[in-house]
């Protein structure tokens, strides 16, 4: 480099001056062609030459150092700036397009998932054909993969040259294979789904996620803000559902439908102590992965939004009123019972006659309209309105949910007053229609010391519990466990006698009431039970809507042979994974009770 | 070019600087080549945990619990135990013993946990650790001292059984 510089700036003057005149010269020596002349043409061209070489020599130099000096820019960019750009794209790629939906163990219920899509692309190898081998050929390979695909659809579509998806959702191992044809018109593309492992499982609790991104129904729609916020969706959001109990309840409930015929059913597990809902089910359910026509007629949430007639189920309650406000001190007190009872035109009557009296357990072991009519006509229509209103029978359940149903509210006189007969149908359980959220709710203040606390769905930390709001004394309370363990024992709740398990609960079979008055063969069966009846803890309620007399149910159409042993098989299922360990040397103390009741079976 | 004292001095800290910044550099480069390493890093365990999840989700979805009823269902028919198959305490665990009769079994009073030459973490009775490359115990020679130390069940049993005796007739009783 030295050498070449140092020559042009040696001969650089000489050059400058002398370069205008060698032209003229040359075209001289064109023109005249001397010897002489010739000769210093000659050394003319050379030095020419020799200087057009250097200055390309410098030039090529020149395109080297700036290259050289690119490379080392660059290199420095590189090495000073570059790691610190890109640091957030990693955070960008852990973090989920909607946060995860868990159950009260961890166990994710709804994911965004970024499921492979199998996408034909026709210009992947630019002009020409799209694919290596013939369309039908490929079409084959794919039907090998995917076996429920058909080869002459796959072929049409492939040799259209349209681009479009072949399926929306494929394995890894699917995404691996279709690799291995060696086909690039076949791409895979990874697209964030919202995906439900469980599939049908608690659809109605979790609803779904539309089209839009956004949750609907359940709790993708409650959750919908922190599901979708950058700053809250990396950390899932925690039900309070325990996701093996929730399979065993539709597992108990589908099975009890398809023994009676039923039309839908509806449970739940409640926790008494604190109101998280441990289960919820909704049946026919529908799966929320793919919402179709069938799906989307069976959304509907029955143990929220639906408003039932429950019927005896209620009996409890009213007994419970009547003995908090000292109506009823004497278990031993005999009830007339042999003959309808009737107030104002109107008839109320049993199933059957019981005999000529009945005491109160009695009454509620055979389901005595008649006896508990009488009670609540004894307790008043200001009182019994006034439980009934505590229990927030008047007002939508305490839910999450969004989908919470009315409850049919009886309005009474123009102050609000209920009339004589209002009162003593409401006593039954007839003419005032709750959810079955409302009625396990109601039972958990029954059996749990008194206290209502609203139901949630959020999973609830030790000590997070609502405070709750005292309906009865902890001695009503205390009675009442004592007699709905009885009904389970002696009465209509017989088949729901799990062993060791020490459940108690109420049936109930109510006609469906239409415009016509109530229909003898359309029921609705509901078991509202809790266990274990020395100490509750969970409320269990089991509902059939429209059962049918089967040979299951031993040609019954009543709760006590189709809604009770749905409960007498789901608890022993549960109970272990609920901390509720089966011991046949406890009970709760009956003993005072029993000895009260006549022998003889009822509804 | 004479070299003064003067000169001399400026070429040495020209040539001291440029020897620190090109150290500089060199260590700027290397800092920045090992953040983009960790960067990397970073972005593989992404994308693992991505996949990690993936997997974990295809798990679940065909372990999920329909699948298992119905399999459950066909091949396996578990049900829920009963009352009877539960203990809820150590009472009930001794109730299914018997009492100490002629035939009886012979009770085991209490678990024994020999700690002499073995570490506390290891239980008795565990198989010695055997090296994947050799095929041979790894410790050999502390084992076999310390089996041939080790009494067999039967053994502890009966030294149980002295001291329940002992318990039973004190060493006064037993002189007369």
């Amino acid at each position: 480099m030295n050498a070449v510089s140092h020559a042009s700036s040696f001969e650089a003057p000489n050059f400058a001056a002398t370069r205008a005149p060698l032209r003229a010269a040359q075209i001289n020596t064109s023109v005249t062609t001397g010897v002489a002349s010739g000769r210093v043409a000659l050394v003319n061209v050379r030095r020419q030459a020799l200087v057009t070489a250097r200055l390309r020599a410098l030039w090529v130099l020149m395109v080297f150092a700036a290259i050289a000096a690119l490379a080392l820019a660059r290199i420095s960019y590189l090495g000073f700036g570059e790691g610190s750009k890109a640091a957030w794209s990693e955070d960008a790629a852990s973090l989920p397009n909607r946060g995860d939906i868990v159950d009260r163990n961890g166990l994710p219920l709804a994911r965004a998932f970024p499921a492979y899509a199998l996408w034909f692309n026709p210009h992947a190898m630019g002009e020409g054909a799209p694919l290596i081998k013939s369309p039908r050929e490929v079409a084959e390979a794919l039907v090998a993969i995917f076996p429920d695909e058909n080869v002459d659809q796959l072929t049409q579509r492939l040799s259209s040259g349209k681009a479009g998806y072949l399926r929306r959702r494929i394995l890894p191992e699917d995404a691996n294979r279709i690799h291995a044809l060696g086909e690039p018109a076949l791409e895979f593309p990874r697209e964030n789904e919202r995906f439900y492992p469980q599939g049908s499982m608690a659809a109605s609790v979790l609803g779904y996620v539309a089209s839009d991104g956004h949750g609907r129904v359940g709790m993708e729609q409650v959750f919908d803000g922190p599901l979708s916020d950058p700053a809250t969706r990396g950390s899932p959001q925690m039900l309070s559902i325990d996701a093996r109990v929730q399979g065993a309840m539709e597992d108990e409930l589908a099975r009890g439908m398809q023994l009676t015929n039923a039309k839908a059913a509806a449970g739940m597990v409640l926790d008494v102590d604190t109101g998280e809902v441990v289960a919820l089910a909704s049946l026919p359910s529908f799966n929320p992965n793919l919402i179709d026509q069938t799906g989307a007629s069976n959304i509907f949430n029955r143990v929220t939004n639906q408003v039932y007639e429950l019927g005896s189920v209620m009996k409890p309650i009213t007994i419970a009123a009547a003995i908090d406000s000292g109506v009823v001190t004497d278990m031993a007190k005999r009830y007339p019972s042999n003959r309808p009872l009737s107030i104002d035109g109107f008839e109320i009557h049993d199933d059957k006659n019981f005999g000529a009296s009945l005491n109160v357990p009695e009454a509620l072991i055979h389901s005595s309209n008649i006896v508990t009519a009488q009670v609540g006509d004894l307790l008043g229509g200001a009182r019994l309105k006034s439980t009934m209103a505590s229990l927030h029978f008047n007002e939508r359940p305490y839910i999450e949910l969004p989908a919470k149903g009315f409850p049919l509210w009886p309005r009474g006189d123009s102050h609000g007053n209920w009339s004589r007969i209002t009162t003593m149908t409401v006593s039954y359980g007839h003419g005032m229609g709750i959810t079955p959220l409302h009625l396990a709710s109601a039972y958990a203040a029954l059996v749990n010391g008194g206290i209502w606390r609203p139901a949630t769905l959020r999973r609830l930390q030790p000590g997070e519990a609502p405070a709750g709001t005292r309906i009865w004394k902890a001695e009503t309370s205390a009675k009442m466990r004592q007699l709905l363990r009885t009904i389970v024992v002696v009465g209509t709740g017989k088949h729901a006698n799990a062993g060791g398990f020490r459940i108690g609960g109420k049936t109930g079979t109510a006609e469906i009431g239409n415009r016509a008055g109530y229909d003898k063969s359309a029921v609705i069966a509901t078991f509202a039970a809790a266990f274990p009846m020395d100490h509750p803890r969970y409320v269990v309620l089991a509902m059939l809507e429209r059962p049918q007399a089967t040979a299951a149910t031993s040609g019954q159409r009543t709760a006590a042979w189709n809604s009770a042993p749905i409960v007498g098989r789901l608890v022993p299922r549960i109970g272990p994974l609920l901390g509720v360990m089966p011991d046949n040397t406890r009970d709760i103390d009956i003993s005072d009770i029993v000895p009260l009741i006549a022998n003889g079976d009822g509804e | 070019m004479n070299l003064t004292r003067d000169r001399l001095h400026t070429i040495g800290w020209g040539t001291a600087l440029a020897i620190c910044f090109a150290l500089t550099l060199a260590l700027t480069f290397k800092v920045n080549a090992v953040k983009s390493e960790v960067h990397l890093a970073n972005r593989q365990i992404a994308h693992l945990q991505q996949e990690k999840m993936f997997l974990e989700t295809e798990f679940e979805a065909r372990a999920n619990q329909q699948q298992l009823k119905a399999l459950n269902d066909t091949d396996f028919g578990y049900e829920a135990p009963t009352a009877g198959q539960y203990l809820e305490s150590e009472r009930q665990l001794a109730m299914l013993g018997k009492p100490a009769a002629p035939d009886a079994p012979k009770q085991i009073r209490m678990a024994e946990n020999d700690a002499a030459g073995m570490p506390a973490s290891m239980p008795a009775g565990m198989p010695a650790m055997v090296s994947p490359m050799t095929g041979k115990p790894v410790d050999a020679p502390a084992k076999a001292d310390h089996a041939a130390h080790k009494p067999s069940l039967s053994q502890r049993l009966s030294r149980l059984d002295d001291v329940v005796a002992r318990a039973v007739h004190p060493a006064g009783a037993r002189r007369e």
